[in-house]
């Protein structure tokens, strides 16, 4: 893990810093006003004048006594500050839309594998497959377009389009999580959760769109495979209702890779649905990464390739945590 | 040294296998459709040119921009009607003929995917083949690279690469055959680890044939199958990336007629012209829905397991 975040790190901080002609790490420092003279002054004290190993090395020291740098994007406040007031909101979207996922996907997975090759299955392949077909960011506008916009021309109660929280209600509940629907319940403000949860709902139905058609197709494949077992035989020709059969039996087991899919989903979606985040203009770490790209904000590009990479090595370590237990076949 | 008679059984096995591979294929309606959806549209692609001159992605008539004249769907107040030649999609900002620049931007589009998807697997599957059959440091060192990339917020790896090196069509390829090798390296892998233990491959040894021989002619001959499938399923999948990247502003030119372009135009508009977001974004999903419906056919007659 520590090789892969070195590795994760050395990479972006070599796009970043070594080629000045496209990415100046100076443009944060100077403006056309700037005297040469202060420029070099400038490039002293932030090391810009070193090679870039040795540059790699004081970045380092840095991140370890916690000193990731200010964010140029976001008028100059400490970048983990803007970081991780941002990444509640991403885990507010990220927990909604693989609810969702599971939810959806689940059932269409099962009926798929018990209906293989009938109408039923070829409904759910359809709509598992034209999810994943689905650009991201096109299907955000639709949904914008529909459920808001053409909802508010018919008079129909419509849904926000943007942003995760009316602004009428911002700070109007102390802020403990900094997720929006659990800051509400928590302090009992109905409103302010239900406000919440309207703004959730559009990008989190998008997000789940494109992800539960791969859950739908590991659910039916591992399905498929149990099914032929003969411990389902077993269990068919004791006499057991194809329900129990299912359910009881062959769901427990098939159940696994999809646990694996989920977790590394949920990863995913922790390091921020960026597109999705930028269509619904939602506060998350997604989106401010892409703004960040846009104005070269090297330091903060850093801290969330790094952080992104170390949640996903997480997941993969307790996936396969998850794994020993359960599967009891499993030992390390 | 084997016989021709030998050859031609082997030749033979193998027809046959292809054929029983088609018959089920054929089986399934859902798969026939999304082959004849994906034929129907590199077909498109390659006469593009011959249907519509090239030429007219540059002809620009502002008069004509945002022009909706097709008398079936009718978008109400919001659609402006310019008199003269119909459009049956409407027109773009730039004035031009959607139907036709959608044809255009087919072309670029499946190349770009055909050309991604070939260049990464070759490279997955050489570099994963080589690691696992040779094993020891060099396949450890394979895997903690790959581990690296996987790590990555593929997006932003690609992101970046763009914003370094310019917004043209070769750096956006670049950029994306960067986030998409990983995986081939993984699939190929698991294959060759599990061949390469088989009786056949200590017969091959024994017989005195060379590690290249072994590898490249029989090893992974034997555990491609998985590849194909990946890699049908990723030609949509990088049409979505390249059009996402388009999204995200990095496009060449604005009036670069590709799928995601014409989308990503549409969407300042998208309030009066609605049809210019539509359409290219549906025919976004039609092909790549028509490939991963191959694709997923393919996997289900080609899985070993679900195969009896």
């Amino acid at each position: 893990m520590v090789f892969v975040l070195l590795g994760v790190s050395i990479i972006v901080f070599t796009l970043s810093r070594g080629f000045p002609s496209a990415i100046n790490p100076l443009g944060q420092y100077i403006t056309p006003k700037t005297r040469p003279e202060d420029i070099e002054q400038i490039k002293k004290i932030h090391g810009f004048d070193q090679p870039l190993p040795i540059q790699y090395f004081y970045w380092l020291r840095d991140v370890f006594r916690g000193d990731w740098g200010y964010s140029f994007w976001a008028q100059g406040l400490p970048t983990n500050e803007v970081f991780f007031s941002r990444f509640p909101y991403t885990v507010e979207l990220a927990i909604a839309s693989v609810i969702l996922t599971v939810v959806i996907g689940l059932p269409l997975g099962i009926i798929s594998a018990i209906r293989n090759n009938k109408i039923p299955d070829h409904i759910s392949r359809i709509i598992a497959l034209t999810g994943y077909s689905t650009p991201a960011y096109w299907f955000g506008f639709i949904l914008q377009l529909v459920f808001f916009y053409y909802f508010f021309l018919w008079g129909l109660p419509h849904l926000p389009s943007s942003l995760a929280l009316s602004q009428a209600f911002e700070g109007t509940v102390p802020q403990v999580t900094g997720i929006p629907v659990l800051d509400g319940l928590l302090a009992g403000n109905l409103g302010y959760t239900m406000d919440a949860l309207a703004h959730l709902i559009l990008p989190a139905v998008s997000l789940a769109f494109i992800s539960l058609g791969y859950l739908a197709r590991i659910i039916r494949a591992s399905m498929l495979e149990v099914l032929r077992q003969d411990y389902i035989t077993m269990a068919r020709s004791k006499g057991l209702k194809e329900r129990v059969v299912i359910y009881r039996h062959a769901l427990k087991n098939a159940l696994i890779p999809a646990v694996t899919l989920t977790g590394l989903f949920f990863a995913g979606l922790l390091g921020g649905a960026m597109i999705t985040e930028y269509v619904f203009a939602w506060p998350g770490v997604g989106r401010a990464s892409l703004l960040a790209i846009n104005q070269q904000d090297t330091n903060f590009i850093m801290l969330y390739t790094l952080v992104t990479a170390a949640i996903i090595v997480m997941a993969n370590l307790v996936v396969d945590v998850a794994y020993v237990f359960l599967d009891p076949r499993i030992k390390y | 040294m084997t016989s021709k008679r030998v050859r031609t059984s082997e030749l033979q096995a193998t027809i046959a296998d292809l054929k029983f591979t088609l018959y089920m294929l054929s089986k399934n309606p859902l798969v026939v459709i999304g082959s004849a959806i994906s034929i129907f549209f590199v077909v498109l692609a390659l006469v593009a040119n011959l249907i519509v001159d090239p030429a007219v992605a540059n002809q620009f008539d502002f008069q004509r921009s945002y022009a909706w004249n097709n008398p079936v769907i009718n978008w109400g107040p919001l659609a402006k009607t310019v008199g003269g030649t119909t459009h049956p999609l409407g027109t773009d900002g730039y004035g031009r003929d959607l139907l036709q620049m959608m044809i255009l931007s087919l072309p670029l589009d499946l190349r770009m995917a055909f050309v991604i998807v070939t260049a990464s697997a070759t490279f997955g599957i050489v570099i994963g083949a080589i690691a696992a059959y040779a094993g020891g440091i060099l396949d450890e060192a394979v895997l903690r690279i790959t581990d690296i990339f996987f790590a990555f917020p593929g997006l932003v790896l690609a992101l970046v690469f763009a914003a370094l090196f310019g917004k043209t069509i070769d750096t956006l390829t670049i950029a994306v055959l960067l986030v998409w090798w990983p995986p081939y390296v993984r699939l190929i892998r698991g294959q060759v680890l599990a061949e390469k233990e088989k009786a056949y491959v200590e017969a091959l040894r024994a017989m005195g044939a060379g590690h290249l021989r072994i590898l490249f002619r029989h090893i992974l001959v034997n555990s491609i199958y998985p590849l194909l499938v990946q890699a049908t399923l990723d030609i949509g999948g990088v049409i979505l990336t390249f059009s996402a990247l388009m999204f995200l502003g990095f496009s060449p030119t604005p009036a670069l007629p590709e799928l995601g372009n014409l989308a990503s135009e549409g969407i300042t508009h998208v309030f009066d012209a609605p049809w210019l977001i539509l359409f290219p974004g549906l025919t976004i999903i039609l092909i790549s829905l028509a490939f991963n419906l191959v694709g997923d056919g393919l996997r289900d007659v080609l899985d070993p397991r679900l195969r009896r």
